[in-house]
């Protein structure tokens, strides 16, 4: 029960409460520029979430076996080269940035391939948006979120397994479609409207976020709360 | 930091970037998609203007119609009959014989030869004068306010003393002048010789009206059709029937032009690559 308590909160907070867009301020360039029309932002938002997925993914796996202090198979493969008490000890989470960009790069064309192929249909409506999102960094801080659940805790027990980090990776993309898709309502609706000149474009579009995340601020301690209703300590 | 770190960081990297350079070269293998070679040649001869006018969204999107033989080869007015023939080519068909595709005001009063009646202060475009009643007399013609002049990428349409005017120089027939203009005056039309008659009127009222508010309007008598059979009368305006226009003689033209009472057949001229 705890485990679907935990999964359950990671995702509300994910989606909602820690939005990454509106609370992280991550991915704020697709927030910006592909929330015009609300079809494309709920492509964006899709697509996202899809490529998150799959980057939390490969990133729990690269995480868990190569990078982490003491990881199997790096240790392993270093046994062959050096002492066994120095491979125990070998800590690659120095390269966590590159590999992970290094994965989610190589997953998205690896994907785009994919739909290009199998689903033409999907490639031409969301795949102009997948080469735009190899750099995005709300996919890297995903990445770099499951890793600090991994590699920063005390007790490895309590290190995230694959589901939990999946189910970070899936809300988070919920979240961002969330606020992506909310944001391209009101854009289209803001074209109707006599902004001031100085205001047009870009300047009304941020101003329009902040106002957003201040009203995600409403979901602040929302998490906390449920925890300790959930799970009394 | 010692060596044996940096080394393991290195090998961990090329282990890595071999194992997902591997997947992706074989994704690419695997995942390759046919790309008709024949669309590809035919975007090669097509002339990327990406007008739309062949009713495709650009040329890639043509080529690839054509390439799929779900286009006729002969649709792209900007490459005219040459990119006809060499998509003809390509495709190994045979090509119909085909004609420039040219816009068509069919409106031909100037500023003095029809009636004005109200002062328009409005904004100064066709599509918002066009919502107002009383500017002028007729209620089909020229507005001259040159919304066809803004859609034109070509620079082949002005608005010269109060009526659009194409120039043949530069116009390709895109056809983006006739979705611009709010009146529908403006037709593409296959020049089928150097020299063409056409009908510069669109006003369908009964000849009387016409005289009222114009010079050169059409005034629906029947002249023409009496001289040639490709004209009809239609609600009160002549049309000319440009799938027959061949099978009438130049004389038989000049003398319909001859016949009109208010001289406003008219022939224009276009350049034929």
């Amino acid at each position: 029960m705890s485990y679907l308590a935990d999964i359950f909160l990671i995702a509300l907070s994910a989606a909602l409460i820690n939005n990454f867009v509106l609370y992280y301020f991550v991915g704020i360039c697709p927030f910006v520029g592909v929330s015009k029309r609300v079809e494309m932002a709920l492509g964006m938002g899709f697509a996202v979430t899809f490529v998150m997925t799959i980057a939390a993914f490969l990133c729990w796996i690269i995480t868990t076996f190569i990078l982490m202090p003491g990881a199997p198979l790096s240790k392993w493969i270093a046994g062959f080269f050096v002492p066994a008490n120095v491979a125990a000890g070998i800590d690659l989470t120095i390269l966590s940035y590159i590999v992970y960009i290094f994965a989610i790069a190589s997953s998205v064309q690896f994907v785009e391939m994919y739909v290009r192929k199998f689903f033409p249909a999907l490639y031409r409506s969301f795949g102009v948006f997948l080469p735009l999102i190899t750099t995005n960094c709300a996919i890297l801080f995903a990445c770099l979120t499951i890793m600090s659940k991994i590699v920063g805790v005390d007790n490895p027990a309590d290190a995230w397994d694959l589901g939990r980090s999946l189910t970070l990776a899936i809300f988070g993309g919920v979240g961002f479609t969330i606020a992506i898709v909310i944001m391209g309502g009101i854009r289209e609706d803001l074209e109707l409207c006599d902004i001031p000149k100085p205001f047009q474009g870009v300047a009304i579009t941020l101003i329009v976020g902040g106002i957003l995340a201040m009203a995600f601020m409403g979901f602040t301690g929302v998490d906390v709360g449920l925890r300790n209703a959930i799970m009394p300590l | 930091m010692n060596i044996v770190t940096i080394l393991i960081s290195a090998g961990t990297l090329l282990g890595l970037a071999v194992i997902f350079s591997y997947i992706l070269g074989w994704a690419s293998n695997a995942f390759k998609i046919e790309i008709d070679p024949r669309a590809e040649a035919a975007l090669e001869v097509l002339p990327g203007a990406n007008c739309g006018g062949c009713g495709y969204v650009g040329c890639g999107a043509y080529a690839a119609a054509v390439a799929a033989e779900k286009a006729a080869v002969n649709l792209c007015s900007v490459g005219g009959p040459n990119c006809a023939a060499e998509l003809a080519a390509i495709m190994g068909v045979e090509v119909g014989e085909t004609f420039p595709l040219r816009a068509v005001v069919h409106c031909g009063a100037n500023t003095e030869d029809r009636l004005q009646r109200n002062e328009y202060r409005g904004e100064q475009k066709c599509f918002t004068a066009n919502l107002v009643n009383g500017i002028q007399g007729c209620v089909y013609g020229c507005l001259g306010f040159g919304d066809c002049v803004e859609a034109c990428n070509y620079d082949a349409i002005q608005v010269l003393d109060g009526l659009a005017t194409v120039d043949y120089q530069n116009c390709i027939g895109c056809g983006m002048c006739a979705k611009a203009c709010p009146r529908n005056i403006i037709t593409i039309i296959p020049f089928k010789k150097e020299s063409i008659l056409v009908v510069p009127c669109s006003n369908h009222d009964a000849g009387k009206l016409v005289k009222s508010v114009c010079n050169v309007g059409c005034i629906g008598c029947k002249a023409c059709t009496k001289v040639s059979k490709i004209f009809s009368v239609i609600d009160n305006l002549a049309v000319i029937d440009y799938d027959k226009y061949l099978e009438a003689d130049s004389e038989e033209l000049a003398k319909a032009a001859e016949k009109c009472p208010v001289k406003m057949l008219t022939f224009l001229k276009t350049r034929i690559k």
